[in-house]
């Protein structure tokens, strides 16, 4: 786990760039600018999301896992 | 064989002998409940037993409530009531009116002073909590490795996310050495660095519990820098270890959920935010173009040529309205002529001389209505029907 776990803050900022791009001032180069943004954070979510089964690992005292 | 008793008396007997006795009909009597039956009538009949043998019991509807919690095998107890005979049986019992648990008033004891002590020192306190992270990849579980407590966990844990890592920490959950074996198993799981952390175990009494009171796991719990959720028994339960943690959760399933955030949530919230950003850019697009629209237009309205064929129109409008008027005044004014000449018509004096009658004018052609105003030899014109000649005042009468 070397990673931190983004996927609060990725929402956090996919919710935000939404409303920005509600505003009707914007112009069409700071939408485009956010949408993009926005569909990079999506792929961003799906990758962090390690979508691989995974089994039960038990913990034995010398530290080592295995299979439960 | 004249002196020979029957049942009755004899039983009757021993009764009144046992009645009688001080020491029988006020007794404490600690032991092992055994053949515990709960009869549909409210009795309850069962055994007390130690290692030397065992005495009946019974408890009658009537004294139910001297008996607080559900009597079961095993259980270490201190029955209070008196011993008596049941002549149908010709067997000695001991009626019971309290039973209480022994050996709990010292654990509630100790559980009260260490909650206390740790209250005191802050280990409760809601600003050491840590809160919980919404979303995992690795759960550490400290339960024991069988039982309905790591199955539900697991199961639960399965069904919300099949893609959060479980490490499980077998350790002993009950019995001598189980405080340290939960210790050690914060400890490792703490050392895996996983992103939460579920102790706990499922229900039992409070002696099964007890290694969740004890002051290291406390510690343990309360020093661990990865969130840990205290999953201990029923939702009755209460133990040390769920006031020391950062949640507490009513049972090892709760505990699952609080855990494991639900993978399907997360599908349904991206493909929101995905349908979200689609619809805001094809609306900003869609408006930035009826804006163009809208501007083109404008400007199409605002070209010079347009404005030369405004003018034109203009001017060609006015011209008409020029003409229209100029027109309309002369026919005024032909029709008005018109008039006078009628008029003139009949004022005319020509008319009058075409009866026979003439127009005499001096020779400035002032009409001459009166004899003053013609002297002796003064020239005049005469206007007849079809002209006029010239013609000389003769005399003037006296």
């Amino acid at each position: 786990m070397e990673e931190k776990i983004t996927l609060e803050d990725m929402f956090r900022e996919l919710e935000t760039l939404t409303e920005q791009m509600e505003d009707p001032d914007i112009t069409l180069e700071q939408s485009f600018d956010l949408y993009n943004r926005g569909m990079e954070l999506l792929k961003k979510c799906n990758e962090s999301i390690d979508s691989v089964e995974k089994k039960v690992l038990v913990l034995d005292e010398s530290g080592e896992t295995h299979e439960f | 064989m004249k002196n020979a008793y029957t049942v009755k008396q004899v039983n009757s007997y021993i009764k009144n002998m046992f009645t009688q006795d001080f020491m029988l009909s006020r007794i404490y009597v600690k032991g092992e409940v055994s053949n515990c039956k709960y009869h549909t009538s409210g009795h309850i009949y069962f055994s007390l037993k130690d290692e030397s043998g065992t005495i009946a019991c019974v408890m009658f509807a009537g004294s139910r409530q001297g008996l607080s919690f559900r009597l079961e095998e095993g259980q270490q107890v201190i029955v209070f009531g008196s011993v008596s005979v049941y002549e149908r049986s010709g067997q000695y019992q001991l009626y019971a009116r309290e039973i209480v648990r022994d050996g709990l008033g010292a654990l509630y004891e100790r559980f009260e002073a260490l909650k206390n002590e740790l209250a005191e020192m802050g280990m409760f306190a809601p600003e050491y909590k840590q809160p919980i992270p919404r979303y995992i990849r690795t759960l550490g579980v400290v339960t024991a490795p069988t039982g309905a407590a790591v199955r539900d966990i697991i199961n639960i844990a399965a069904r919300r996310n099949p893609f959060v890592q479980i490490i499980l920490y077998p350790a002993q959950v009950q019995g001598e050495g189980a405080s340290d074996s939960i210790v050690r198993g914060i400890r490792m799981l703490e050392q895996k660095k996983t992103d939460v952390i579920i102790i706990g175990r499922g229900g039992g009494s409070i002696e099964d519990l007890w290694a969740f009171n004890e002051e290291n796991v406390a510690r343990a719990v309360f020093e661990c820098s990865v969130p840990v959720i205290s999953a201990v028994g029923h939702e009755t339960d209460t133990t040390i270890s769920d006031y020391v943690a950062d949640l507490r959760a009513p049972t090892p399933s709760a505990a699952a959920e609080l855990a494991v955030y639900d993978i399907r949530e997360v599908y349904e919230k991206l493909s929101g935010c995905r349908r979200m950003l689609c619809d805001r850019i094809t609306r900003t697009i869609a408006d930035k173009r009826s804006k163009a629209e809208h501007m083109r237009v404008r400007l199409r309205y605002a070209h010079p040529r347009q404005k030369l064929r405004e003018n034109r129109q203009y001017a060609a409008e006015l011209e008409n309205k020029l003409r229209m008027l100029m027109e309309n005044r002369l026919d005024r004014d032909r029709h008005r002529l018109a008039l006078y000449i009628e008029k003139m018509k009949g004022l005319s004096p020509l008319e009058k001389l075409s009866h026979g009658y003439s127009y005499v004018t001096t020779e400035d052609g002032v009409n001459v209505r009166r004899v003053s105003q013609a002297k002796a030899g003064a020239r005049l014109r005469i206007y007849v029907q079809d002209g006029s000649y010239p013609a000389v005042v003769a005399d003037e009468d006296k």
